[in-house]
């Protein structure tokens, strides 16, 4: 990316403010091996429903109306693949015919582009169908030019959760391990989802406030249940939990490993040696006092 | 005082995952954060080495780490269908330990990905 991406697209993202150095660091900033110039040498797109602090840095902004997202993604794929797509229903999008076009062609004339997609893609409507759709069109941009996407990953190590649940279950994220074996299926197996419904009889919350920010329904359930909360602060789970156990703050007290959001592992050196133990150690802890209840129920 | 200077620190607010900051810190704050965005900053300077929580509570009550343990132990053995959530602010190591735990107690295991 930093010695190659000449086309550098965020689509439902605001880097500017929510991931400050990206620009600096990672992405248009950067002067590559084969991209001497820095930011001359890249175009920068940003696709989102209102302009934010992050289109200032962008050569091309393009605003879609909210909750098109995926219309907008399924014409692009279209186009880009010389099918005839009807101007007055790309229309509705918030975008026309002729950037989409625009857009489509510098897709394909690039050496190598990069699609971040953020929450504002992903989580709106459509969600997932969104993220798969933003993932199929960089997918069969390759067959013009090399291209790749990558999620705006928000909280810390969010990509260490699914790397370990990847290789430890083979799956990403909402795996059911009920029957002994891993299964997944989002939508029935994710958090909201499972406490929406009201299935499952109990939570431990590790590295997370769901009762911060999750729909309410989620958090009554959260409440009306034993819930178990690690953290390193007295949070609203807490407030609402059966059993807080504080815990060392990850990177500032306590030591490991965290992953960057391309997958590359980095080590924490945290500066101050805190009271509190570790979230590893007090999950270690919990689960040799399941096994050892399981031992004597056998 | 003891002032500590830690280089290529690594924050882990965002998703960025900086690993090229040098923080200073005096053993019970850190007082400097070169190289850290306005988020790192506040970051860093909001947790501190003091004891300001309780280490535990149990229906809100004060506790033992070995009590609220054992606690937790009681809830998950318990339970039926447990949900394991959340693994974004935290180690891997821990995240291996949580999924270990996950299949002990033949729970879901879940994280800030499927929002």
């Amino acid at each position: 990316m930093k010695n190659r991406a000449d086309l550098i697209i965020y689509w439902g993202g605001n880097p500017a403010e929510c991931h400050p150095r990206h620009f600096t660091k990672y992405t248009i900033m950067q002067k590559g091996r084969y991209i001497p110039n820095g930011r001359k040498g890249r175009t920068m797109v940003l696709v989102d429903i209102r302009e934010t602090p992050s289109a200032k840095a962008a050569d091309v902004f393009l605003q879609v109306r909210p909750g098109k997202d995926f219309e907008v993604l399924t014409a692009l794929r279209a186009v880009v693949k010389g099918q005839r797509v009807d101007a007055a229903s790309v229309a509705d999008t918030g975008l026309s015919l002729e950037q989409l076009t625009d857009l489509a062609n510098r897709m394909k004339a690039c050496r190598f582009g990069v699609l971040f997609f953020g929450m504002g893609l992903s989580m709106t409507r459509g969600k997932h169908m969104n993220s798969a759709a933003a993932l199929t069109l960089a997918a069969e941009l390759n067959a013009f030019t090399k291209f790749v996407a990558m999620p705006m990953r928000g909280h810390g190590n969010v990509t260490g959760a699914d790397v370990i649940m990847r290789y430890t279950t083979a799956y990403p994220f909402g795996v059911n391990l009920s029957r002994g074996y891993p299964r997944f299926n989002p939508g029935e197996f994710s958090t909201i989802d499972l406490l929406v419904r009201g299935d499952n009889d109990a939570t431990l919350v590790l590295g997370a406030d769901p009762g911060a920010t999750m729909p309410q329904p989620a958090i009554r359930h959260l409440a009306n249940t034993p819930t178990i909360v690690l953290d390193p602060k007295v949070t609203h789970t807490s407030r609402l939990a059966k059993v807080h156990i504080t815990t060392a703050a990850t990177g500032i007290t306590a030591p490991g490993t965290v992953y960057r959001m391309d997958e590359i592992p980095l080590p924490l050196r945290p500066p101050l040696t805190g009271p509190y133990p570790t979230d590893e150690e007090v999950m270690r802890r919990i689960r040799e006092a399941v096994q050892r209840k399981e031992q004597v129920a056998a | 005082m003891n002032l500590t200077v830690v280089k290529n620190a690594t924050c882990t607010f965002c998703g960025c995952v900086c690993d090229d900051i040098e923080l200073h810190a005096d053993g019970t704050r850190i007082t400097e954060t070169k190289g850290a965005c306005i988020l790192g900053q506040s970051w860093f300077k909001n947790h501190t080495a003091e004891h300001l929580y309780p280490d535990a509570l149990i229906d809100g009550k004060e506790a033992t780490v070995d009590e609220a343990v054992d606690a937790a132990a009681d809830i998950l053995h318990a339970a039926h269908l447990p949900l394991v959530y959340g693994l974004s602010n935290t180690t891997c190591e821990a995240q291996r330990e949580a999924v270990h735990l996950a299949e002990i107690v033949g729970g879901v295991i879940d994280s800030h990905t499927s929002l």
